[in-house]
């Protein structure tokens, strides 16, 4: 993964997108036990084209030049198919800019904080998103003031209720 | 689920070690959780087969250039 990561940081450098930050199941998976997933989502801040639509062509082409191709949805990166996902919406926007910034084996990245990967379970309200809600509720050490801030900015505090009380 | 010969207590032995497996597991280095979802993936890919799903476990060593 680590070399994935040095292509997500070049890319980055390069600015075909202005950030990024992991999401999804191995975001997750930073704060809880390993869970089975077989994409790396990597949420994106993209640059806004001249004619204001937001594309991930960029990514693509970028990654082509390097030798990675699509495979259906995904962009295998050394070894590692990447899901790439603009930041669809104000909650994904904040994640991405918020993110924690770590080190995988000397190699800088960035990860979702815990309460906005729930706030992102709440919004997209699948089965395994409220399990990994559950999971992050058991295995973290969650900050509830900022927990409670995201909830409340993003209008999810009711879904918090029905899905924790 | 208290029996009179204690399985119940046996059960719930059982169920808090693995609760405290899970709790062991959070804490474990990201890179190391990395590599046990590649185990699950491989794993995982194994029964998916059988099914006829074609899964790909990640392979960040061989990909190395």
């Amino acid at each position: 993964m680590k070399r994935t990561l040095e292509v997500l940081n070049a890319l980055e450098k390069e600015g075909v997108f202005s950030r990024y930050a992991i999401g999804g199941a191995m975001g997750a998976t930073f704060y809880t036990e390993p869970v089975l997933t077989f994409d790396l989502d990597v949420f994106v801040l993209l640059r806004q084209s001249s004619a204001g639509l937001i594309s991930l062509s960029p990514i693509y082409e970028a990654l082509r030049t390097r030798g990675y191709g699509e495979e259906k949805e995904t962009v295998p990166v050394e070894g590692i198919p990447v899901q790439f996902l603009p930041a669809y919406n104000s909650l994904i926007e904040e994640a991405v800019a918020q993110a924690r910034e770590i080190d995988y084996e000397g190699v800088p990245t960035r990860i979702a904080r815990a309460e906005h990967l729930i706030a992102i379970c709440l919004q997209t309200g699948r089965d395994k998103d409220r399990a990994r809600v559950a999971m992050l509720r058991e295995q973290t050490r969650l900050d509830l003031d900022s927990l409670a801030d995201v909830l409340k900015r993003h209008q999810l505090e009711d879904k918090w209720k029905l899905w924790t009380e | 689920m208290e029996t009179v010969d204690g399985v119940g207590a046996e059960v719930a032995r059982i169920f808090a070690a693995k609760e405290q497996r899970r709790r062991d597991l959070a804490r474990l280095p990201f890179p190391e959780k990395v590599r046990a979802v590649i185990q699950l993936q491989k794993m995982a890919a194994t029964i998916l087969r059988t099914r006829g799903k074609i899964v790909r476990p990640w392979e960040p060593a061989r990909a190395r250039r």
